[in-house]
């Protein structure tokens, strides 16, 4: 099995103001976040050999036709995929595959969500956003049982395995919505650019305990793109493309429903989906070789845990890296730069090109003024699914 | 238009013997007979052996609660009349977990650890659907 380092190039990425995008159709977003793309690499539409399109249930059902009207694509080949909220990541891995076989020299990645005029608020269960779409039949996810229920479990469990009282567990947790909407406000097309305190997140209304209004991501309107070329043709197009590094998913078999000694303070997929990239991309050790990170931040808990998943930190070891600052913007391991899911925006389909657009703009030193110094390894963790049963993508790029 | 009802467990032949023991207010696992092992959810082939070889056997009702949350905010639902209200996951002395509410107590007063009871909640004239207490309480 060969690894995909350095095989494939990213030279073009772009990305739309995150938001309640009213004025834009999917559409209108889609044809703004690639032209970015095409610009930022210096090609235009008939340079492309092929499209991955990546996007949860906007406009289900939505064969890639339109898309194939809107960007004039001119029957080239497209690809519309889902993998939940790690779909853009997964179209990203699809076409980075078929550019390394060598059955593609440029391709076109594009994730794209418009949530907002659907009433998709990221509360309601299957049963209400799905409508008659979901036929699946989970004995275990009852329709009571919201995202933020999901992932409250994780920290109640988290808590207690730690000995935490709710008050410090809760504090903890709010330290990182502080910093990710502290960097947001460096983010010019984040969805929510507001700085927010340690005493406003603790004084949120609750959703499911213990996790408040502002432990939680909200959901947006979106797109991001990225252009990809063969590894040994990325200084042709310019002297400072990306390279993947490398790409991977870890799919569990959802065992935190079934398996009674399960351990809910971790989010396993997350761990495999490391391990195999790191080896993969040749990592030892991932504290000091990763130099930044973006990370599913869709709860304040999902971050901490991934500190831990990711080995970032030792089990447990969350709480005092957080209070020593490492994942601050100028710490040892910046986190969620651009202000992450929290601040950023969650269009499902396009987080996870959104996370690659940040990292590609660090590395290219494009950041402006949350810029972070000397970028080396970027990883982008994100994570579809429950802490329960989770699908997770881990991609790993550098200079 | 009407008000939206809570759904009603969907039944298959293996899970019926579930439901008819709840509404008679028994809770009810099924056991390998290879490997031994309680297994829950119903199945119609053991996850561990894969034996086909399952039986029912009463279960004490009587496990911990192993994590858990408080629901106070939800959309539009059936459920929206019961928040707050805890959905946990319990660990049974047998073996097995459930995904289940925490009922007869203040929410805030759920903790990890807590031990707590089977009990009987009648959902509809078709279904009765087994909860938990603390244990001990009325
Ligand atoms: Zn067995």
């Amino acid at each position: 099995m060969e690894s995909i380092k350095d095989k494939v190039a990213i030279v073009g990425t772009g990305c739309t103001k995150f938001g309640e995008n009213w004025d834009l159709s999917l559409e209108d977003m889609i044809i703004d976040a690639v032209y970015e793309a095409y610009e930022d690499a210096g090609i235009g539409p008939e340079d492309v050999q092929a499209v991955w399109f990546g996007s949860y249930w906007s406009g289900i059902p939505a064969p890639s036709q339109p898309l194939a009207t809107a960007l004039k694509l001119d029957y080239k080949p497209v690809t519309r995929l889902e993998n939940m909220c790690a779909t853009a990541s997964d179209a990203l891995r699809q076409a980075a595959y078929a550019v390394a076989a060598g059955v593609c020299d440029i391709a076109l990645v594009i994730g794209a969500e418009k949530l907002k005029d659907s009433g998709y608020s990221g509360l309601p269960t299957d049963d209400i956003a799905m409508g008659n779409v979901s036929t699946a039949i989970n004995t275990f996810r009852s329709r009571n049982f919201t995202a933020p229920g999901h992932f409250a479990m994780m920290a109640t469990s988290y808590f207690n395995k730690y000995g935490l009282s709710p008050e410090a567990g809760k504090e903890m947790l709010a330290k990182i919505m502080v910093k990710n909407h502290h960097n947001g406000t460096m983010s010019p097309k984040a969805h929510f650019q507001k700085e927010i305190t340690v005493e406003q997140v603790l004084k949120a209304p609750i959703i499911a305990w213990p996790l408040g209004l502002l432990d939680c991501c909200g959901v947006s309107d979106g797109a991001a793109a990225a252009i990809l070329v063969r590894g040994d043709m990325a200084r042709n197009f310019r002297p400072d493309p990306v390279y993947i590094k490398a790409c991977q998913i870890a799919v569990g078999p959802q065992e935190g429903y079934m398996n009674p000694r399960h351990d809910w303070t971790m989010v396993k997929e997350t761990y495999r989906a490391g391990i195999a990239a790191y080896a993969e991309a040749g990592i030892k050790d991932p504290r000091r070789e990763i130099s930044m990170a973006e990370v599913h931040d869709c709860f304040s808990i999902t971050e901490a845990v991934i500190y831990e998943d990711l080995q970032f930190t030792r089990r447990g070891g969350a709480r005092e890296e957080i209070e020593a600052g490492t994942f601050e913007l100028h710490g040892e391991l910046p986190v969620n730069m651009d202000g992450g899911l929290k601040c950023f925006g969650h269009p499902i389909g396009a987080t996870g090109l959104r996370m690659v657009y940040e990292l590609c703009k660090q590395i290219q030193g494009k950041a402006g003024p949350r810029q972070i110094k000397n970028p080396g390894l970027g990883l982008a963790h994100n994570l579809g699914g429950t802490p329960g049963g989770a699908t997770v993508s881990v991609i790993i790029v550098g200079p | 238009m009407s008000a939206p009802e809570k759904p009603a467990p969907p039944v298959n032949y293996w899970t019926k013997p579930y439901w008819n023991a709840a509404n008679e207010g028994k809770l009810i696992i099924q056991r390998c007979l290879d490997c031994q092992k309680h297994i829950f959810y119903p199945r119609i082939c053991c996850p561990f052996c894969f034996s086909d070889r399952i039986e029912w056997v009463p279960a004490s009702g009587k496990g911990r609660v192993y994590t858990y949350t408080v629901v106070r905010s939800n959309a539009p639902s059936a459920f929206i009349g019961d928040m707050p209200f805890v959905i946990a996951i319990v660990r049974l002395e047998e073996g097995v977990q459930m995904l289940t509410n925490i009922v007869g107590c203040d929410p805030d007063e759920v903790r990890c650890e807590m031990p707590v009871e089977v009990t009987f909640e009648r959902l509809n004239e078709n279904f009765v659907l087994p909860k938990f207490k603390p244990a001990g309480s009325e």
